[in-house]
C-alpha cells in the first residue's frame, strides 16, 4: 500500500569508537539514559512524527538489535499495514553482498522501499540522541520544492572540524559541503538526517552503485554528486538537544545531561514520549542505609550503598558500603560491598568485586590504560565481566573481554555471555 | 506448566469496600506496589502457569480495569486463538433486573471453551506463584475441587472464609467471618476444578437466583463434592480493607515480603507506561522506599511507596506514605501515614498526618 513517507534507519555500523561496548552489539543497541537504547530515539521520533513504516538496516552484531526491536510493539510499530522491519543484508540469486556503506545499504533495499511506493524517504542514523519532528522537516522540504533536505545543527568553529559542514545561501539552499574541513566556512553540521524525493534518490543510488570509484556513502558520494548536478538541496536548521554518542566521552556526557541539563533533553515531555522496550521488573528500592542523590534510576534497581551523580539502568544492584559516583551503569550491573566507582561506564551484567576501586586518577603505566577509546579519565568496564575483589583500575582504562582472560589476569575473574536484551 | 486449563478472575468483590480507593474502580484495579494493579498478580500467576485462556469478570466500574487490561498484550494474551476475555455483566433481557443476568455471560463463555480444568481466582489476595503444585495436589487427592488457603486466619480482618478440614485435607465446614474461628485456615480465593463441574455448579446456583460468583460459594458444596484444601506456604497479602491495603504495601517494602511478592523467578507483568527514569535531586533524601519511573524527588521520602510520575517538592517530608501515579506534592508539605490517589495536587506547606492504624486517604484528583 502506498505511503507518503517511510523512514530507513542505518543501524548496521559497528561504532568502533565505543570500544568494548560494541564488541557484542551494534551501537544503536547500546543502553543509554537509564531506561533507553540509543535506537529508541529515532524510532520514537518516527512514531511521534506520524511515520508508521520504518526499515531498520542491521549488519554488525545484529542479535541484540533484532531482539530489541522485535516486531516494533514498544514503539507502536506492530502494524498490519507498515510497521517496523529489520532489514539485514541477504543473498541474491547471483551471489550475496554485505552492506558496503550507507548508500549501498539503501540501494540493496530498493525493492523494500518500492513496496510502499513512497513519495519521500527519510534516511536516519541510529546513533544520535535528539527529539525531532520529522513531519516539520517534510513540510519544509515540500515548501522549498527541494530534491533533498539535510538537517543541520549549529556547532562551534572548533567542533566544526569533526563534522560534515554545510554552507547554505540566504534561502537555505546548500552551496557547499565539506567533510571534516580544516578551515570550516560555516558552522552548520550535518546531522546525518536526509529527506529525499524517492524517485530521484532511487536513480542516484543506481548511478552511485555503477560508479566503481564511489565508496557508496551518503556524505562522501551521494550528497556531493547532487550538489555537483545543481540539484535543489536545502539545509533544515534544527534547534534543541542533539548529541552524537559515538565516543565514550560523548556517551558519558550525554548520559550526564539527563541529570545536569534535564530541561534540554526533557525526557518527561508528555507530548514527545521516548518509547522503549520495558523490562518486566518491580519499582526500584532504596534501602534504609542508602544514599541516592543527583541521579537517575529505573525499575528493578536495588540500592543499599551510595549513588551520586550517576545514571543507573534497570536491575542494577549497589550493595552496602559501595560508592558510585559520576558513573553510568548499564542493565544488570552489580556493585559489590565496599567497591568504589568514580567516572566509570560499566557494560551490561558486569559484576564489580568487593572493595574494588575503579576509576579516578590516571596511571599511564597500567596495562588497561587506553588513550585511543577512553578520554577525560573515564574508565570503561565492558559487559559480562566478573571482576576479582580488592583490585584497583585507575582512570582512563578500558577493561574488556576481547582480551583473553589469562590465569595471571589481576582484574578479571571470568567472562559471561551478555543476554541479547 | 499446567496444560489444558483456563482461568477466571473475579475482578471485584462486593464484600470488600475501600472507600475512596474503590469508589472510582473495581477492587482489582486498585494500584499496588508502585507500578501494578492488584489484578496483575492473579493474571501473572495464571500466565506464568501456562494458562492461555483467561476471562475477567466484573459487575460494574469496569472503565479503569479495561483501560489497564487493554488487549492483554502486556501479559502476552493478545492472541488469535485463546487470550484475554473480559466478561462484563451480560444483559440478556431488555428489562434488566440484575438477577442472574450477571452470570449468564460467564456460564455461556465457559460452556463453549474446551479446556478440561478451570482455575477461579479472586483478585483480593496478592501472591506471586504458579499453580503447578496446586494441580499436582488436586490430582493426587483425586479431588473434585481444590481450594488454596494459608494460615493467617486469626489475624486477618473480615471478610474472611475459614475452612474446617479433616486430617486428610478434606473440607468439612466453611465459615464466613466467624466470631470464634474453628481453625486458622483462611481461604485465598483460588480454586481448581474441572470446567464442566464449574459450569454445572454455577448453572444450578443461577437457577436458584444467585447473582454473583465468589470463590467461597464453591467451597460451600462440601457435602456433595470432594473438596480439598491446599496450603499455600508462600507470602500472601490480603487486601480486604483500606487498613489491610496500607499495611500490605508497607510490609511489601521490607524483606522477606519484598522478594516473595515482587522478586520471584516468575515476573509480575503489568501494562507499561514508558515514563522517563526517576530523577533524584542533589538535596533529596530517600530511605527504605520503592520509587517508580517518572518520579522527580527533591524532598525527603521515608518508608514509602511512590507510583509512577510522582513529584515531591523541595523540603517536603513523606513518611509511611503511598502516593499513586501523577500526584504532585509541592514544596514543604509534611505527610505521614497517608494514601493519596491518582492525579492529586498537594499545595505548598500542607500538613497531613494520619495514624499507622488509621491512614488518611485522599481521593482521586483532589486538590488539597
Amino acid at each position: 500500500m502506498k505511503k507518503e513517507l517511510i523512514a530507513m534507519i542505518l543501524a548496521g555500523g559497528q561504532g568502533s569508537r565505543l570500544g568494548a561496548l560494541t564488541d557484542t552489539m551494534a551501537k544503536p543497541a547500546v543502553p543509554y539514559g537509564s531506561r533507553y537504547r540509543i535506537i529508541d530515539f529515532p524510532l520514537s521520533n518516527c512514531v511521534n512524527s506520524g511515520i508508521d513504516t520504518v526499515g531498520v538496516l542491521t549488519q554488525y552484531q545484529p542479535l541484540a538489535l533484532n531482539t530489541y526491536v522485535g516486531n516494533g510493539h514498544p514503539w507502536d510499530l506492530d502494524r498490519n499495514n507498515g510497521g517496523a522491519f529489520i532489514l539485514p543484508p541477504y543473498q541474491h540469486s547471483k551471489g550475496s553482498d554485505w552492506y558496503k556503506n550507507t548508500a549501498n545499504a539503501i540501494y540493496q533495499n530498493i525493492p523494500f522501499i518500492d513496496n510502499f511506493d513512497p513519495d519521500y524517504v527519510l534516511i536516519l542514523s541510529g546513533d544520535h540522541i535528539y527529539k525531532m519532528n520529522y513531519a516539520k522537516l517534510l513540510e519544509y522540504h515540500i515548501a522549498k520544492g527541494a530534491d533533498a533536505t539535510i538537517a543541520v545543527y549549529e556547532v562551534t568553529k572548533e567542533e566544526a572540524r569533526r563534522f560534515g559542514i554545510m554552507t547554505s545561501d540566504e534561502n537555505g539552499r546548500i552551496v557547499k559541503f565539506e567533510e571534516k574541513p580544516a578551515k570550516p566556512e560555516s558552522t552548520q553540521a550535518s546531522m546525518g538526517i536526509y529527506m529525499f524525493n524517492w524517485p530521484l534518490l532511487k536513480k542516484e543510488l543506481a548511478e552511485d552503485e555503477a560508479d566503481a570509484a564511489s565508496s557508496h556513502d551518503f556524505g562522501k558520494n551521494v550528497i556531493p554528486k547532487l550538489l555537483a548536478e545543481g540539484r535543489q538541496v536545502f539545509s533544515y536548521p534544527f534547534q534543541g538537544y542533539w548529541k552524537d554518542v559515538g565516543t565514550i566521552e560523548s556517551l558519558w556526557e550525554s548520559n550526564m545531561d539527563i541529570i545536569d541539563r534535564p530541561r534540554d533533553i526533557d525526557l518527561q515531555d508528555d507530548s514527545w514520549r521516548i518509547y522503549s522496550r520495558n523490562p518486566v521488573k518491580p519499582a526500584h528500592y532504596i534501602a534504609p542505609g542508602a544514599k541516592v542523590r543527583g541521579s537517575a534510576l529505573t525499575d528493578g534497581c536495588v540500592i543499599y550503598g551510595s549513588v551520586h551523580h550517576s545514571i543507573l539502568s534497570h536491575s542494577v544492584v549497589v550493595e552496602a558500603g559501595a560508592v558510585v559516583e559520576d558513573s553510568v551503569l548499564m542493565p544488570g550491573v552489580v556493585v559489590r560491598r565496599g567497591a568504589c566507582l568514580k567516572k566509570v561506564i560499566v557494560g551490561m551484567e558486569t559484576i564489580i568485586g568487593e572493595n574494588d576501586q575503579i576509576g579516578g586518577e590516571e596511571n599511564k603505566e597500567h596495562p588497561y590504560y587506553n588513550k585511543k577509546i577512553c578520554s577525560e579519565s573515564i574508565t570503561l568496564i565492558n559487559g559480562g565481566l566478573i571482576l576479582k575483589p580488592d583490585i584497583s583500575v585507575p582512570g582512563n582504562c578500558m577493561v574488556s573481554m576481547a582480551q583473553t582472560v589469562a590465569e595471571s589476569d589481576q582484574i578479571i575473574e571470568r567472562c559471561e555471555n551478555i543476554p541479547a536484551v | 506448566m499446567i496444560r489444558n486449563t483456563c482461568g477466571l478472575i473475579l475482578a471485584d468483590d462486593k464484600r470488600i469496600h475501600m472507600g475512596d480507593l474503590t469508589r472510582p474502580r473495581a477492587l482489582s484495579a486498585v494500584p499496588f506496589g508502585g507500578r501494578y494493579r492488584i489484578i496483575d498478580f492473579a493474571l501473572s500467576n495464571m500466565v506464568n502457569s501456562g494458562i492461555l485462556t483467561i476471562a475477567v469478570s466484573t459487575f460494574n466500574k469496569y472503565k479503569s480495569l479495561m483501560d489497564h487490561l487493554g488487549t492483554g498484550s502486556a501479559w502476552d494474551l493478545d492472541r488469535k486463538s485463546q487470550g484475554l476475555y473480559i466478561l462484563p455483566p451480560y444483559i440478556s433481557s431488555e428489562s434488566y433486573t440484575g438477577r442472574g443476568d450477571d452470570l449468564s455471560g460467564i456460564i455461556s463463555f465457559f460452556r463453549e471453551i474446551k479446556q478440561e480444568y478451570i482455575i477461579v481466582s479472586s483478585a483480593s489476595c496478592i501472591l506471586n506463584t504458579t499453580y503447578d503444585e496446586l494441580m499436582a495436589y488436586h490430582r493426587d487427592k483425586n479431588a473434585d475441587i481444590s481450594v488454596m488457603y494459608n494460615r493467617d486466619g486469626y489475624k486477618a480482618e473480615a471478610p474472611v472464609t475459614i475452612l474446617d478440614m479433616t486430617r486428610s485435607g478434606r473440607v468439612k465446614g466453611v465459615y464466613e467471618n466467624p466470631l470464634n474461628p474453628v481453625s486458622n485456615r483462611n481461604s485465598l480465593g483460588v480454586m481448581l476444578m474441572r470446567r464442566e463441574l464449574f459450569v454445572e455448579i454455577l448453572g444450578e446456583a443461577m437457577s436458584r437466583g444467585t447473582t454473583e460468583v465468589n470463590p467461597e460459594f464453591y467451597v460451600k458444596e462440601f457435602d456433595r463434592y470432594a473438596i480439598y484444601g491446599y496450603e499455600y506456604k508462600g507470602c500472601a497479602l490480603r487486601i480486604n480493607s483500606t487498613q489491610a491495603y496500607f499495611d500490605a504495601t508497607l510490609r511489601a517494602l521490607s524483606e522477606p515480603t519484598r522478594t516473595d511478592v515482587f522478586w520471584q523467578k516468575q515476573p509480575v507483568f503489568t501494562k507499561v507506561k514508558d515514563e522517563a527514569p526517576a530523577i533524584y535531586s542533589e538535596d533529596c533524601e530517600v530511605r527504605d522506599s520503592m520509587i517508580s519511573d517518572g518520579c522527580y524527588i527533591q524532598g525527603s521520602v521515608k518508608h514509602s511507596m511512590l507510583f509512577r510520575n510522582v513529584s515531591v517538592g523541595n523540603k517536603a517530608k513523606l513518611t509511611n506514605c503511598i502516593i499513586f501515579q501523577d500526584t504532585q506534592i509541592a514544596d514543604g508539605c509534611e505527610l505521614e501515614n497517608v494514601i493519596i490517589d491518582k492525579k492529586c495536587v498537594i499545595r505548598p506547606g500542607i500538613k497531613l498526618i494520619g495514624q499507622a492504624a488509621y491512614p488518611v486517604v485522599i481521593g482521586k484528583g483532589a486538590i488539597v
